[in-house]
């Protein structure tokens, strides 16, 4: 594993700086939507992604404009580290019609920006592999520059979707790049308890392609990991599984108190957000937290201004308009 | 809107299965982000040689052989379409629709209404064999068509004849929404004409009517609509015009040229080879008659298949589905009330 020190040097100040800012709004909505849950602000299942922001805003970070990314369900971290607006993010998840679904969210929404790639979501796990080896599919078949990440925690590698996918996707040597958090629980079942495998990154071997692990709470390090696999696929090599290893602090929602964790399971836990911090200035941190922490307090005004969709909206979207 | 089965002045006899390779083909022609996959496509045309010759005029890059990846097949068709493609995807089988069951009924039906009609189109069009094809069995025989008709979202095509195949398939590769389209594997080797004229297509949500009548109206799709052409010739003989209605897409579904025709004849008559129970006959009988109660002669009738699968044994498949006999005798019965 790289040591921090080793990683500091190549990497861009402003790219770490743009990366601590987006760790700490996604932060401070953990935060709001813990408390938004007890005061009943949110009534809907919270899924906190604490403890991971860092794979997501490492992972976005080294994404290209023409990149597009089925997000992983988790927190708000994916759509908030590739950059999307936090009214709209806010308001998706208070079921509010200044979402980004337009009041068709609440709980566990379907956030999406497609002029940022983000694609959305599925409700089902595994759609992340099926459907974002189609937009790859159609980044191959229309050449489209780009490439397509799919992400998903270490439960939804069972899923057959994940086999079919690159059955298809690696003798098609499509743009598809697989990001695997590996938080090392599927709901209250550790990944040792079902998984025929150590990791998750082993499995690429079966299908001849490169799988690496990547420390996830270091976002610096997830950055470097997920760049030079964009490089390899953007080169035109095919998929690769990227599998970053992080911690869920929370349960599996909100309110799980996750009595079936074992003892110890955070000796060694590092928190994200103070990694990251370490590769900026102390003045300059302390300025982007306080940035983040406007931002988003305006955002969260703004969202709960929103109004609640009227009925109509039940019937809309169902076909094209 | 009704249209009558116009004989454009120039057309040719083809075979019903050939209509949906050149149907695909036309679309790629007119359409460069249209591209077709499903298993064997670029060695037989698919399982049932449906588009042959694809890959000679369009290569590997938009003629695309899969493996047997029902799953990714349809998933990544939906996320093709997301990206800016026009997939067609060939599953052979309805049956395999279960198989891809969350990408069929989860997200191409869903995700558009999920995320807020982002994007507002999903073109994807699957082609999903339906019908008896003599001797495959319950898991490659079955007819499908109310599970789609179930679930908001997806539009629904069955084409009854050759030219139907090309102008409805057409159109369901230009349709913004997805369509679940249904050959009938029965009727791949039946032939007719078929228009040459290049531009031919059929609009999505037009029922054809058949045959005129004043007796009753049978309302049909699909594999049925030769054998109650059969019965209605024979009642002719005996003095009885029915009026025949092909419904040709159930979604969206030409409502009004069945509410014309069962004002006109009071009589209503429902057949499909489907089961019979939670069918679309039953759905079609319910909403005649929450809407035309006081038109009514007799109530609606339904000539199905029967609640059972469809048997590997080809000598008992027959038993399964409705027969000639079994359609002329139920109009008979619908007019003694």
């Amino acid at each position: 594993m790289v040591s921090q020190e080793q990683a500091r040097p190549d990497v861009d100040q402003s790219i770490v700086q743009t990366m601590l800012y987006r760790l700490a709004v996604a932060r401070g909505i953990e935060d709001l939507f813990e408390k938004w849950t007890k005061d009943g602000t949110f009534t809907g299942w919270w899924h906190p992604g604490r403890g991971q922001e860092g794979a997501a805003v490492g992972a976005m970070a080294a994404l290209k404009a023409d990149d597009q990314i089925m997000w992983y369900h988790r927190g708000a971290n994916w759509p908030i580290a590739r950059g999307m607006n936090v009214e709209s993010v806010i308001a998706d998840l208070l079921g509010r019609v200044n979402g980004s679904t337009h009041g068709k969210g609440g709980g566990a929404p379907h956030f999406v920006d497609l002029d940022l790639g983000l694609i959305g979501s599925g409700g089902t796990l595994g759609t992340a592999h099926v459907l974002g080896g189609g937009l790859a599919l159609a980044k191959q078949v229309l050449g489209k520059p780009g490439i397509v990440v799919a992400g998903f925690g270490d439960g939804t590698a069972a899923r057959g979707t994940f086999h079919e996918t690159l059955m298809q996707a690696v003798p098609w040597k499509l743009p598809l790049l697989y990001f695997c958090e590996n938080n090392g629980w599927a709901v209250a079942t550790a990944f040792g308890a079902t998984s025929p495998t150590a990791t998750v990154a082993e499995r690429a071997a079966a299908y001849g392609i490169p799988g690496v692990r990547v420390d996830g709470q270091d976002a610096v390090l997830v950055y470097r990991a997920v760049k030079q696999a964009r490089e390899y696929i953007e080169a035109g090599n095919g998929p690769m599984i990227v599998e970053a290893t992080t911690y869920r602090v929370g349960g599996h929602f909100y309110g799980d108190v996750g009595a079936y964790r074992p003892a110890g399971e955070f000796d060694d836990y590092r928190d994200p957000l103070d990694v990251l911090k370490r590769y900026v200035s102390e003045p300059a941190a302390d300025a982007i937290e306080a940035a983040a922490r406007a931002e988003l307090a305006s955002a969260a005004e703004k969202a709960l201004a929103g109004a609640f969709p009227e009925r109509d909206v039940i019937f809309k979207n169902l076909y094209a308009e | 809107m009704t249209a009558t089965m116009d004989r454009a002045p120039a057309s040719k006899k083809m075979r019903y299965q050939q209509c949906i390779g050149l149907a695909i083909e036309h679309e790629m022609l007119r359409d460069e982000r249209v591209f077709a996959m499903g298993q064997d496509l670029t060695t037989l045309g698919g399982q049932f040689g449906l588009s042959r010759g694809l890959i000679d005029k369009f290569g590997h890059n938009r003629v695309r052989d899969t493996g047997v990846v029902e799953t990714f097949m349809v998933g990544a068709a939906c996320g093709a379409a997301i990206g800016g493609a026009v997939p067609v995807v060939d599953i052979t089988f309805s049956d395999f629709m279960f198989i891809a069951g969350d990408e069929v009924f989860n997200k191409l039906a869903k995700w558009r209404f999920m995320h807020g009609g982002q994007p507002n189109e999903l073109p994807v069009t699957v082609i999903a064999g339906t019908g008896i094809l003599g001797g495959s069995g319950a898991e490659h025989n079955s007819s499908l068509e109310a599970h789609v008709l179930h679930n908001p979202g997806l539009k629904l095509v069955l084409p009854s004849s050759p030219a139907d195949v090309l102008g409805l398939l057409r159109s369901s590769i230009r349709d913004p929404d997805p369509v679940i389209f249904m050959p009938n594997k029965g009727l791949f080797f039946t032939r007719g004409l078929v228009p040459t004229d290049p531009e031919f297509i059929i609009p999505l949500g037009q029922a054809a009517l058949l045959r005129d009548g004043t007796a009753a109206t049978i309302i049909t799709y699909s594999g049925s609509v030769p054998k109650v052409i059969e019965a209605s010739e024979q009642l002719a003989a005996e003095g009885i015009e029915v009026e025949v209605i092909d419904l040709r897409t159930l979604v969206p579904l030409d409502w009004e040229t069945v509410s014309q025709s069962v004002s006109k004849t009071r009589r209503a008559m429902i057949v499909h080879e489907a089961c019979r129970t939670g069918g679309v006959g039953a759905e079609l009988a319910a909403r005649i008659q929450e809407e035309m109660f006081g038109s009514l002669h007799a109530p609606v009738m339904r000539i199905c298949g029967a609640d059972t699968h469809i048997p590997q044994n080809a000598r008992l498949e027959q038993y399964c589905v409705p027969s000639v006999q079994d359609i002329s005798a139920g109009v008979r019965s619908l007019l003694r009330h």
